[in-house]
């Protein structure tokens, strides 16, 4: 994995060259992209478009063949593996991540999403940027780590800088995670007293029959009536269209 | 579906039901359900049996469930907001002091335990000619807003003409759909499931989880109990008494220790934090619940008090009677 960790570790280090730079490369004869997309000298070389690069970067570097990360099926494992580790250490996965925005004032909500389809944004947010990160509501360490631990309320995007499709995936996963008990959750205070509990009502007790009736006696009178065959040819005539039959 | 040996005269005031004939003697009609107050019947041998609403039970549980201000009134997860400071005398400390007092009493007012509640199953009229007709239930609420929601009626017509009282669970779904009550769903979360419930209890949460069901249940519902009979199962095979003590629950959890005759390991964990007076008045709540057993007819014989009746239920009744024999020795080589 060293090598695409290599081509990793280009690839943010030419995110910070300056616009100038990349249009000199323009004048050579290199697509130059307006958005801050990596631009690695090694990946020039052969590379025919911008989407066949995003897509490598996408998946774990393994080759094109494995579209998904390995840990589909158990993400929590990721984040016990070494390359969490190495990558990350013991701070939240959004620590290092900074938005790319216009001004000193970040806008108030960050990007829609970071992958359309086929095609991934500069700067992805810090939960597109790693194929192996997974939101789910069993991998408890990663949600915890967008949960403030003293308001047990889920951080706002603007301040871990995660797109709006992942915010919300996280607000369902929190969620979800709270209804099986796996993160501490807060119940509103219930004030029970003054309520009575006897079921004596009949409502919700037991009513008896009605004691004057016998049991072969129909309950209205007219439901023994027959109807008249000549009025029920008639209406149905007139409504031949609408009858199922 | 009589009470034993209850004979009740119900009046039926009902308007579909024109002819009201007034049965002779002895016909039994309706047993009235046990309500929340009731007063004792008489047990087994000439003793009061002895429920849940009693007062001197109540006392007791009152007193063993304790009251810690810090416990009570700890800073929950919330909003965070800047701190408040107050200057004020002696006074006013002492005032502020009572005031959290009461507070803390009126949350620490035990969650009831009531009777398990019977399955209504009235059919109030068969209508054949609306066999058929439609596909789909129909529920029919009486939204007035003054009744009380045990007064409401609640009846399903069913697509074979069918017109019944709604069983329990769908009127206390349609009661939510139509006076949402705050922290409830109408749909049960998946936390009540068997599976879930082992989670909770790894991250030692029984306190949120009670508070969630009596937020979500009625006291008298069917998964109410076993939720929190179950809590109560791991609380006393862990031994985390300690969670509870303090907060409203304590007292339910008690009380089901002492009917289920598994008071061992809470006394033992009461005199290990030196509560000697809390467990003798255990031991007392367990002679009055249990009159028959063989503690209650020593310490009656003996007329023992106070670490006498501890003696006596440890030589008798307990299981571990050498670990509490031990805890009482320390207890008095300290004092």
């Amino acid at each position: 994995m060293a090598a695409p960790g290599a081509r990793l570790a280009l690839c943010v280090l030419a995110r910070v060259r300056p616009f100038s730079s990349r249009l000199a490369e323009r004048a050579q004869g290199i697509p130059v992209w307006p958005w801050s997309r990596p631009q690695c000298p090694l990946l020039q070389l052969g590379r025919p478009s911008c989407s066949a690069a995003s897509r490598s970067e996408k998946t774990s570097g393994d080759g094109a063949a494995e579209q998904s990360s390995r840990y589909k099926d158990q993400p929590w494992n990721y984040l016990e593996s070494e390359e969490y580790k190495e990558r990350y250490g013991s701070r939240p996965v959004w620590s290092d991540y900074r938005r790319n925005h216009k001004g000193g004032i970040p806008p108030q909500k960050t990007r829609k999403t970071c992958i359309r389809g086929d095609k991934i944004s500069g700067n992805p947010c810090p939960v597109c940027r790693d194929a192996n990160i997974i939101v789910h509501y069993q991998n408890v360490k990663l949600l915890e780590q967008f949960v403030d631990p003293y308001s047990g309320e889920l951080y706002d995007a603007t301040r871990t800088g995660v797109c709006m499709k992942q915010q919300k995936q996280l607000k369902q996963a929190i969620d979800s995670a709270r209804d099986h008990g796996l993160l501490p959750f807060q119940v509103p205070l219930v004030d029970f007293s003054g309520e009575d509990y006897s079921n004596s009502h009949d409502a919700v007790g037991c009513t008896p029959p009605c004691p004057s009736m016998a049991p072969e006696e129909p309950w209205y009178p007219w439901y023994e009536a027959k109807p008249d065959e000549h009025e029920v040819a008639k209406v149905k005539k007139i409504y031949k269209a609408f009858l199922k039959q | 579906m009589a009470a034993p040996g209850m004979v009740h005269w119900v009046r039926i005031w009902s308007s579909c039901l024109k002819n009201v004939q007034r049965q002779g003697s002895g016909r039994v009609v309706c047993a009235s359900r046990v309500s929340y107050s009731s007063s004792s019947d008489t047990g087994e041998g000439g003793f009061p049996k002895m429920q849940f609403a009693d007062e001197k039970v109540q006392d007791i549980l009152t007193q063993i469930t304790g009251l810690d201000l810090q416990k009570v009134f700890r800073p929950v997860k919330e909003e965070l907001k800047p701190p408040a400071y107050k200057l004020m005398t002696d006074a006013q400390l002492q005032e502020a002091n009572s005031r959290a007092v009461e507070e803390a009493r009126r949350r620490l007012k035990m969650t009831p335990v009531l009777p398990e509640r019977k399955p209504i199953q009235d059919i109030l009229a068969h209508d054949k000619v609306l066999a058929g007709m439609e596909t789909a239930k129909y529920v029919f609420t009486d939204i007035t807003f003054e009744t009380p929601h045990r007064q409401r009626f609640v009846v399903v017509r069913e697509p074979d003409g069918c017109l019944r009282k709604a069983s329990w669970e769908e009127r206390d779904r349609m009661i939510q759909v139509y006076f949402p009550k705050h922290g409830r769903k109408i749909t049960p979360p998946p936390i009540f499931q068997e599976a879930n419930l082992k989670n909770v209890y790894r991250q030692d949460q029984h306190e949120a989880l009670l508070d969630l069901c009596l937020a979500q249940f009625e006291p008298d519902s069917a998964e109410y109990k076993k939720v929190h009979r179950l809590t109560y199962e791991d609380i006393e095979k862990q031994g985390k008494y300690n969670l509870l003590r303090s907060t409203r629950h304590f007292g339910g959890m008690a009380w089901h220790l002492v009917m289920s005759r598994n008071v061992d390991g809470l006394l033992v964990d009461m005199l290990q934090r030196d509560l000697v007076h809390d467990a003798v008045s255990l031991v007392s709540l367990f002679n009055l619940v249990h009159p028959q057993s063989e503690s209650a007819e020593e310490a009656r014989k003996l007329n023992a008090k106070g670490l006498d009746l501890l003696k006596v239920y440890a030589k008798e009744e307990s299981q571990r009677a050498g670990y509490i024999e031990l805890a009482l020795q320390a207890h008095q080589r300290t004092f």
